[in-house]
């Protein structure tokens, strides 16, 4: 349970795992592990209002651990992860949230070209 | 988490009459099975001589999404507790492995969601593999009338065609390239009464499954394969399709995975199978395994297990046109940093 929202966390998203593991695989010394989860989240934030923008909504960190999902008008709601995020956006935006929307994909083919290093 | 302490778990399906319960037979009669502990629906005509055979009074709860695969096998989670526990107390002998025989009427899509989310179970247990039985001479009436049949092919890792030798070479044939069309990512083989290595099932699991299967059955030949030949009508265009992609440059893990979960969430019922290798521009590749809405725990593998270090990715899709897949990762292939390549090298 977090006790700052009361939360009940029991697993982490599979989205999560890379930074879940200790094995020898992704083993890193504490403060690399803590920067590089830091930045991972960094860099899934920034791709993730990419796509949110597109249904009037807005994601931010939350000191590391949760992030805010809000919509223009000021709800807002606090998500855990990958998991939890999509089904509140649904419910913030109105409306499915499809990664087969012509209408997102026609707004995502008209980025432009590069990106963040991959982590 | 340290990954060897999880005892896989092998899933045996397939329609009535398919030979399941002949297969499990011929593998607990051959040597080192005795750390094997073995669950059944329903004791068959074809009695089980094991030690830890163990019956499944079928107790589903369906959760508040109403999906049919994400639904908890309650008697699965009490079986498998109550083995663990005799397995801690030392009344058996160390449990290695879990061997599930489904009834020729279900679905394993329900047996995988139970073991990868049960909070205790996804611990101690994981799922190595679902391997179907299609039976040769009346698979293929099966597969045209039986929707859980289809399915049951669809969520493979292994398919097993038995009966060959009451089956004409080329009905065999057919047989064979219509479950390949089906199901691209699955290994397949044939066996007669039962007869079949242990090692051809059992045996890769020692050193990686995922990968060996992954990588065996994702071959350049597969992916080269068209989706239907032209002319060729196929009677489930509508409903189950695959669908196979290549991409030569690494892909940004994050922004695929952000990908992955907005389509689970959309169109997990849809998505019967994910699998794949992907090159997430790490020193190993990333196995990524899915049915449905159930995603296992990918594994960031320290090294590449051979020389082709492209990703690949194979979908099997229910009623889901798998040309709105290759589009939409089109669309995103400039947060993906690779786009996808078809059926080609």
């Amino acid at each position: 349970m977090c006790v700052l929202c009361w939360q009940f966390l029991t697993e982490g998203h599979w989205s999560d795992r890379r930074f879940e593991d200790n094995d020898s695989t992704t083993a890193m010394a504490g403060s690399d592990h803590e920067r590089a989860r830091r930045r991972a989240r960094h860099h899934r934030t920034q791709i993730l209002n990419q796509i949110l923008t597109h249904y009037g909504l807005h994601l931010d960190d939350w000191h590391g651990r949760s992030y805010l999902l809000s919509d223009r008008k000021g709800k807002t709601a606090i998500v855990q992860d990958l998991g939890a995020l999509w089904p509140t956006a649904q419910q913030l935006a109105g409306r499915p949230l499809d990664p087969l929307d012509p209408w997102l994909l026609a707004r995502l083919s008209h980025l432009p070209a590069g990106r963040e290093p991959v982590i | 988490m340290n990954r060897p302490t999880t005892r896989p778990i092998t899933i045996i399906t397939g329609f009535l009459g398919s030979g399941k319960t002949t297969l499990l037979r011929r593998l607990l009669a051959s040597p080192g099975m005795h750390d094997t502990a073995v669950l059944v629906n329903e004791f068959g005509e074809v009695g089980l001589d094991h030690h830890l055979v163990q019956r499944l009074d079928e107790q589903t709860i369906l959760l508040g999404n109403g999906c049919v695969c994400c639904t908890v096998r309650h008697d699965l989670v009490q079986a498998l507790t109550a083995l663990l526990d005799r397995d801690q107390r030392g009344l058996i002998a160390p449990l290695r492995r879990v061997v599930i025989e489904t009834t020729g009427l279900a679905d394993p899509a329900p047996l995988v969601f139970t073991v990868v989310t049960d909070p205790m179970l996804q611990h101690h247990f994981r799922i190595d593999s679902v391997v179907t039985t299609v039976d040769a001479v009346n698979g293929p009436l099966h597969l045209d009338r039986h929707p859980v049949s289809r399915k049951q092919v669809a969520l493979a890792d292994e398919i097993i065609i038995t009966k060959t030798d009451l089956a004409l070479p080329d009905t065999v044939a057919m047989l064979r390239e219509r479950l390949r069309r089906d199901n691209p990512a699955a290994r397949m083989t044939t066996a007669i009464l039962g007869d079949l290595d242990p090692q051809w099932l059992l045996g890769p699991q020692a050193s990686h499954p995922t990968v060996a299967r992954t990588t065996a059955t994702v071959s350049p030949e597969l992916l080269q394969m068209p989706p239907h030949p032209p002319g060729t009508p196929h009677p489930h265009d509508t409903e189950i399709r695959a669908l196979a992609l290549t991409f030569t440059q690494p892909l940004d893990w994050i922004a695929f995975s952000v990908w992955l979960s907005m389509l689970l969430h959309a169109h997990g019922e849809a998505v019967l199978r994910v699998k794949g290798l992907l090159n997430v521009g790490a020193t190993g590749p990333v196995v990524l395994n899915g049915v449905q809405h159930i995603l296992h725990p990918p594994e960031h593998l320290a090294a590449w297990p051979g020389e082709d270090q492209r990703s690949h990715l194979v979908f099997i899709l229910h009623a889901l046109d798998p040309e709105a897949i290759r589009t939409s990762l089109q669309a995103f292939q400039h947060l993906l940093g690779a786009h996808p390549a078809v059926d080609s090298d």
